[in-house]
């Protein structure tokens, strides 16, 4: 037996030595000596010089002048990478991609082909009916509880506007507690439903929305008010217009811009995403500029079409580009966006 | 679409062949060697051993191993490489790491870009990514011994240090260049923290700085190889494979792929090699790829071919008429509403959890192969597969046999083709045999043992687990498919694979987490027992099943004997791997991807 225990403490020590000592040196050796840019993460450097990210790993770009990779279920943070564990039958990965094709979507076909579609939620969201029932935020709410009660967690400022309510609808915060007796005294979030419900009730065809305004100093102000239109509206209720407009014919929006990947954090798109964003980014940088916009939009066309690569040339997936390399490009080539 | 799947498992087919020619030259000794090596080896031996020492050996040098990783993560705040000042996990998620790591497995309930330094990344998981390996590698080389006869099987000792050595570590290093070349990082770096190429993208830190991106860096070249070669599957990142530096290219997951199947293949051939029976050995292989291109085939079909069914059009509303007691006539009607779909491009598949340079089927593809050979590495979110094609991993691990891990694979295809004979020996009404030795009941009741411990494991935790809070408070999707990941975890854990429906909450974090999972340490206590038990029972007993065969008289070959070269026998064992894979395992498939699939979608709100 202790002949049996010396010989395993043998086997340890060898292969410790052997597995974290000199195989990893010698990788490390070799690595540094043939790819050393490989071997500290492809770190790619700015126009000023300063390193700016990593070739391999996605980062956020936020202005319109830039190229927007795919959402990222860690928020791009490279620490923590994550994917969003949404499964197909989760209504919560329906609702984010509905909320994010809202404000871009375009008819396809119809008197108002190339037209976007937000403009037409907002008037149907004003007209406040949905299958035919009144009270669109009313019943959005008893569909989702969930979606509802995420938005009063997802800011103070909503959960002070629930409490603010509650205060002021002392009779509907006593008729929830009669029906849900486990929970005398309720937070904002548990009231979620009933908020909306009354909240509809009182605002048809209004949702409640941050509006900056100028205060008379001259400092702008954010509070929630009763908005009729914006991007809430486009965004949140984008889905229930949808089944009010079944044979809606729209443009497909590729996938890949409404998906997140595994792990939250992968540096391409597609080419056929690139070229959905295209107009979006030439506009811009012409206006940026003052160039001529036809003649940018055929230049980042061809930026594109430069540095799209396909997995195994071709034979198993669609043509890539990397986002930030693209957008350096944009960079170097046109200064900083305005 | 195809082309990818199909060269991988061609070329893996190809290597294995000479692969396997060497393996066995290895393990049975007839090699030559520089002196130095030599003298290592002696240091090691104790000369040969009994299958009763050879098994104690292998508990034995698993316990120290156990104690060993344990220290090694519990120092990690006192460690050098640790310049985030990384503190301590909780004890519970120790616990279970190691165990999960020791035994092959690497389910993991942290996150390695977060929770591990460097330290730990490389004492602890090179350390146990080898040595794991190996133990299953011996035991299936012990019961090839055993089975030729003979009094004693080999030293484990001696075994272990080949595989170690002359085989993981130069494979190892070939691949580690390749990995590198492609941009796996390699280096001692904790971390670089980058400014955004635009300026606050990432948002403001609270001195109103613009807030820099941190990205996590390690030996990743060094540590991928040996991940996918010894089908370990322990991720460096808390997305594995899926992590652009643990996976840069389409060619690194090619390369992952065929790493992961390449011992796994050679094993099945070398089992034929090192008894002769090579026609035999050839058709267990044909069998294990005709399950494995079965899995692969429906993962794609499901996941590659199809769009996310939760963005789809589901234009006809359905009505199904349930059983309620509390109805007039204890029947109600129930209507699913019909559902216009959103405008999404879906023709390269279901997009949510995969990443887009693998090529378009590598994330099905994997999702399939990882479990066959109970790798348990990722490169796409489990979680998000579309129901159906989410069968395809459940299946690879429920029978666990399709190629599976080193060695451990190889001995659970033996325990069915027992099986198989002793069915078809009882249809005919003769003795049943295998290698020309009689199949007794003393053989019976330990290939049931082990066969059994397997469904057991699954099936009674995630029972418990779905009917109480331990479970509910960790499901986080909505109806069956947080069913289906509490069954998942136990199904990975049990077929000791490693991968997950990662949105389960089982992380505890580290030891000073206020706000960990709030049934983490259940999960951790729960999910450890069931490795350890389903990994050691399916050893040792066909261990012993093996000796004891073995030392049975062999009896001549004769004219009623059932052939095991024929494709009477292939028939015979799909037909037992299918059959009872299916008793046992239907009725939860049918609770969890198909109820799923089947029932309304979206579901929730």
């Amino acid at each position: 037996m202790s002949r049996i225990l010396s010989k395993s403490l043998l086997l340890l020590l060898f292969t410790v030595v052997a597995a974290c000592g000199i195989y990893p040196a010698v990788v490390w050796a070799i690595a540094h000596l043939f790819f050393p840019f490989q071997a500290e993460g492809s770190l790619l450097k700015g126009p000023d010089g300063q390193v700016v990210g990593s070739r391999l790993i996605a980062q956020p770009f936020t202005k319109d002048e830039y190229f927007q990779p795919r959402p990222s279920a860690a928020g791009y943070d490279a620490s923590a990478s994550a994917s969003s564990t949404l499964a197909a039958s989760n209504y919560a990965l329906r609702d984010r991609v509905a909320r994010m094709l809202g404000p871009i979507v375009k008819y396809r076909s119809g008197p108002k082909v190339g037209q976007l579609v937000a403009p037409d939620v907002e008037s149907w969201f004003q007209q406040d009916r949905y299958q035919g029932q009144p009270g669109i935020v009313a019943q959005w709410a008893a569909l989702h509880p969930n979606l509802a009660t995420v938005w009063v967690n997802a800011d103070p400022v909503h959960a002070a506007y629930v409490d603010t309510w509650a205060k002021n609808h002392a009779a509907v915060v006593s008729d929830w507690i009669k029906s849900n007796p486990a929970t005398p005294q309720p937070k904002a979030a548990d009231l979620a439903v009933a908020f909306f419900q009354s909240f509809s009730k009182e605002n048809p065809g209004r949702f409640p929305s941050a509006v900056t305004r100028t205060a008379p100093g001259g400092k702008p102000e954010t509070s929630i008010e009763p908005v009729k239109d914006g991007s809430d509206i486009q965004s949140i209720f984008f889905d229930m217009w949808r089944q009010d407009h079944f044979n809606a014919d729209l443009q497909e929006v590729p996938g890949d811009m409404l998906t997140t990947s595994g792990a939250g954090l992968d540096p391409n798109i597609t080419l056929q995403n690139a070229e959905f964003q295209l107009d979006r980014v030439a506009s811009k940088w012409a206006a940026d500029t003052k160039g001529n916009e036809a003649k940018i939009r055929k230049e980042i066309d061809q930026l594109l079409q430069a540095n799209a690569r396909a997995p195994f040339g071709g034979l198993a997936g669609e043509k890539l580009v990397n986002v930030l390399e693209v957008n350096l490009a944009l960079r170097n080539r046109y200064s900083a966006p305005n | 679409m195809w082309i990818l799947p199909i060269s991988m498992l061609v070329l893996t087919t190809l290597l294995a062949i000479p692969l396997s020619r060497y393996m066995s030259r290895i393990m049975d000794g007839t090699y030559r060697v520089p002196r130095f090596l030599r003298w290592l080896e002696d240091r090691l031996d104790c000369g040969p051993q009994s299958w009763k020492q050879y098994t104690l050996s292998l508990l034995v040098f698993n316990t120290v191993l156990f104690v060993f990783g344990f220290v090694v993560l519990a120092v990690q705040p006192w460690m050098p490489l640790n310049p985030q000042h990384k503190g301590m996990l909780a004890p519970s998620t120790i616990f279970h790491t190691v165990i999960s790591f020791m035994t092959n497995t690497d389910v993991q309930h942290y996150a390695g870009d977060v929770h591990f330094s460097n330290f730990s990344q490389i004492f602890f998981g090179f350390t146990m990514f080898f040595l794991s390996a190996s133990i299953g590698f011996c035991a299936l080389t012990m019961m090839i011994r055993a089975l030729r006869g003979g009094p004693t099987v080999g030293n484990f000792f001696v075994d272990m240090w080949r595989v170690v050595a002359y085989m993981f570590l130069p494979a190892c290093l070939l691949l580690a260049v390749l990995f590198v070349q492609q941009g796996s990082p390699m280096t001692f770096k904790s971390f670089h923290e980058v400014h955004t190429l635009e300026p606050a993208a990432m948002g403001t830190l609270d001195n109103g700085q613009p807030k820099p991106q941190t990205i996590v860096v390690g030996p990743l070249a060094a540590f991928v190889p040996m991940k996918q070669l010894g089908t370990n599957g322990g991720g460096f990142y808390g997305m594995n494979s899926a992590h652009p530096f643990e996976n840069p290219t389409g060619f690194t997951n090619f390369l992952s792929c065929v790493a992961m199947m390449l011992f796994p293949f050679g094993l099945v051939l070398m089992f034929g090699r090192m008894l002769n029976r090579l026609s035999h050995a050839w058709l267990i292989f044909g069998v294990m790829m005709f399950f494995m291109i079965g899995t692969v085939v429906w993962a794609i079909y499901f996941d590659t071919l199809k769009p996310n069914p939760g963005l789809t059009a589901h234009p006809v509303a359905r009505t199904y008429q349930i059983p309620d007691p509390s109805a007039p006539g204890g029947k109600r009607m129930v209507t699913l509403p019909a559902v216009a779909g959103l405008p999404v491009d879906q023709h390269l598949g279901n997009l949510e959890g995969k990443e887009l340079r693998f090529g378009t089927s590598a994330g099905a593809t994997f999702a399939a192969l990882t479990v066959d050979v109970t790798d348990g590495a990722v490169n796409c979110e489990h979680d998000s597969l579309n129901p159906l094609a989410g069968l395809s991993p459940y299946a690879g691990m429920w029978l666990n046999c399709f190629f599976g891990g080193k060695g451990v694979g190889m001995i659970n295809m033996l325990l069915f083709v027992v099986v198989g004979i002793f069915i078809a020996g009882q249809m005919v009404g003769r003795t049943p045999e295998y290698l020309g030795k009689k199949i007794g009941g003393r053989e019976m009741k330990l290939a049931m043992i082990a066969l059994l411990v397997h469904p057991i494991m699954i099936l009674m935790p995630t029972g418990i687990f779905a009917g109480t809070n331990w479970g509910l408070k960790a499901e986080s999707n909505p109806g069956a498919h947080g069913f289906s990941q509490i069954l998942y975890q136990f199904s990975s854990s049990s077929a000791n694979n490693g991968s997950a429906f990662d949105g389960l909450g089982v992380t505890y974090g580290f030891n000073n987490n206020p706000n960990p999972a709030p049934t983490a340490v259940d999960w951790d206590i729960a999910s450890a027992l069931v490795i350890l038990v389903s990994r050691f029972l399916p050893i040792v007993a066909p261990m012993a099943m093996a000796a004891f065969l073995g030392a049975k008289k062999s009896s001549p070959f004769g004219l009623g004997t059932l052939r095991d070269d024929t494709p009477t026998f292939a028939l015979l064992l799909v037909g037992t791997i299918a059959i009872i894979g299916a008793l046992l395992f239907l009725p939860v498939a049918a609770l969890g991807p198909l109820a799923e699939h089947w029932g309304p979608l979206p579901f929730g709100g």
